[in-house]
């Protein structure tokens, strides 16, 4: 089988400037992946080389297997493609638009899906409206359904949440997740990093141009990020040792772990009398700290020992 | 059961909906043409026509008539393959071309087609127009000698001047740029074109020059057929109007090729 869509060396330059430099990755059937990076980082290059809006320094994107530059239309009527910044379509209504989209996409009678995508994306209501006639929002959700109307295999989406209210932002990743259900694969960048923290299977990390990570988000943030574990103690306690301990105050103390480790194991050294525990609070690593960690690591004598005392 | 053809109804749709913007701002793309070719019809046809002579033994009112079908033939055709694209380059849309699957081939053919179909439709107007002015002016209508080689040039003309509008557009990164162009190049050709006149009106010297406008010969193309009588022969303006073609085309393929479909 091949995957939907394999990135082998890929390469952007703008002159002497390297946008995009030597990524490879692939996605898998059926998977939700976030490409995350700091504004700049080449996230909208990438892709756009993928749709070929750019053309590509050197390097080679495979759709299905095919060539994007060898098969141009198999392998474009799969793809879905959400810019980042919003098309104008000058005198054209919602309706229209999304006729010619699906005609572009070699479908001239698409009415009953066009109908099914307004409604889903709440544009019923606008359907004759003009694209400068609608709020933000509501041009996000027409890019969307544009990209839509062909049911494509693989969904690119260019933040498609920026400048979305959080309720709508919700309700479009509740749709990005029923795609996903129903097969389709998602590539997606965002500056959310709590939203693809919870939506994205696989998470890539670009950075100036170059992939820093790829993983499982869940491995990222087991192997990049501690977990905390704080105590609320009672009483006058006495000076605790433990080499996950990062701070003590009189009343409580917190301590830091991979998380590979048991709690028990953690807990060990303490030496700690339990009943004077009041309450436990057990924090986990989040993908941001995992980003930033990724981002960090780079910076070559950044000391990643965030030890630092902390206020009580 | 829907039915998806990538390799042709992509193109298809294209050029419908080529069609369709022009269609949308019917008053400035149609009616506002057909109002200037008026205007020129009663200014030099009617007013002035009786003083001038072109030496081609047919009224000035039929001569202008058929130098004016062309002429807006010509400028129609570019204007909407040109304000198109740059309005695709402004508000974004051309990139959807770029996005979707359709070869460089297709993009051009659909496009100049939808250019044609304005420019033809333009031409149509004029020449009622002129019949209008000619029956008031002679109680007849203007015979057209040579419908189908009237139909080659229109549509040759039409062709050349919708790839050439495309081409300028592509190449352009400012909206100046493109008014540039019209203003500089094309509207001198376009007048310089032997719409008003006929060599015989002009200075040995001038008669040199206008023979290396491309424009006259097209224009002088329809002439003929419309008249049977023009400043050149017709097998001249029809390899001018096969040449513009071609080279045009070779044009529009390479800067496609080349060019930027991103937005400004
Ligand atoms: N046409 C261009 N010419 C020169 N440099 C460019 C061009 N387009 C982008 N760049 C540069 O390439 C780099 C990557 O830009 P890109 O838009 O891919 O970033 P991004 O990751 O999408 O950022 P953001 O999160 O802000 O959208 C930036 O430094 C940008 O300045
Ligand atoms: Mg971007």
């Amino acid at each position: 089988m091949h995957k939907p869509l394999e990135i082998l060396n890929l390469s952007k330059n703008y002159g002497a400037f390297k946008a995009v430099d030597d990524v490879s990755f692939a996605l898998e059937e059926g998977e939700i992946f976030g490409l995350l990076g700091p504004n700049g980082a080449g996230k909208t290059t990438l892709i756009s080389c993928v749709v070929t809006l750019e053309n590509m320094t050197s390097g080679k994107v495979k759709v299905f297997g095919d060539s994007i530059l060898d098969k141009p239309k198999e392998t474009k009527s799969k793809i879905g493609y959400v810019p980042q910044e919003v098309v104008n379509h000058g005198y054209f209504t919602v309706e229209e638009i999304l006729k010619f989209y699906s005609g572009f996409f070699g479908i001239l009678r698409n009415q009953e899906k066009i109908d099914y995508l307004l409604n889903r994306l709440s544009l019923d209501v606008h359907r004759n409206k003009k694209v400068k006639q609608l709020s933000g929002g509501m041009k996000r959700r027409l890019m969307i359904a544009k990209a839509l109307v062909h049911d494509p295999k693989i969904l690119l989406l260019d933040e498609p949440t920026a400048g979305v209210d959080i309720e709508l932002r919700n309700s479009l990743w509740d749709f990005v997740v029923e795609l996903k259900k129903s097969g389709t694969t998602v590539l997606l960048t965002t500056h959310y990093l709590e939203e693809a923290e919870e939506l994205c299977d696989r998470i890539g990390v670009i950075h100036n141009g170059s992939l820093r990570k790829v993983g499982r988000t869940s491995d990222l943030i087991q192997d990049l990020t501690l977990r905390k574990l704080e105590m609320q103690l009672s009483g006058k306690n006495k000076e605790f040792n433990s080499k996950y301990l990062v701070s003590q105050c009189e009343e409580s103390i917190e301590l830091e772990f991979p998380s590979n480790l048991e709690i028990g194991e953690v807990v060990k050294d303490l030496d700690l009398d339990w009943s004077t525990v009041k309450d436990i609070h057990l924090k986990e690593g989040s993908l941001e700290e995992a980003f930033l960690r990724i981002l960090n690591e780079n910076n070559a004598n950044n000391s990643t020992n965030n030890s630092v005392e902390r206020d009580c | 059961m829907k039915t998806q053809n990538i390799y042709f109804n992509p193109f298809l749709m294209l050029l419908w909906k080529e069609i369709r913007r022009y269609c949308k701002v019917l008053v400035q793309t149609v009616v506002t043409p057909g109002i200037n070719s008026s205007l020129y019809l009663i200014i030099f046809g009617v007013s002035l026509g009786g003083s001038i002579d072109v030496g081609l033994e047919v009224p000035y009112l039929a001569f202008l008539i058929s130098g004016l079908i062309m002429m807006s033939c010509l400028n129609n055709s570019f204007a909407n393959t040109s304000s198109s694209i740059i309005s695709g380059k402004f508000s974004g849309d051309l990139e959807d071309l770029k996005v979707v699957p359709l070869s460089k081939q297709q993009i051009i053919w659909a496009m100049c087609l939808g250019g044609i179909t304005r420019g033809l439709v333009v031409a149509s107007v004029a020449l009622t127009v002129g019949q209008i002015f000619y029956y008031s002016q002679y109680g007849e209508f203007m015979e057209i000698k040579s419908p189908f080689s009237l139909a080659f040039f229109l549509l040759g003309g039409a062709l050349a001047y919708a790839k050439l509008g495309m081409f300028v557009a592509f190449l352009a990164k400012t909206f100046d740029q493109m008014s540039a162009v019209s203003a500089f190049v094309l509207q001198p050709l376009a007048f310089l074109g032997g719409v008003f006149f006929s060599l015989n009106n002009l200075s040995p010297f001038w008669q040199k020059i206008s023979l290396f406008n491309p424009v006259f010969y097209l224009i002088n193309g329809v002439r003929h057929s419309i008249l049977g009588v023009s400043d050149v022969p017709p097998l001249s303006a029809a390899v001018v109007t096969v040449l513009s073609l071609v080279i045009f085309h070779v044009l529009v393929l390479v800067t496609l090729s080349r060019s930027e479909f991103k937005r400004w």
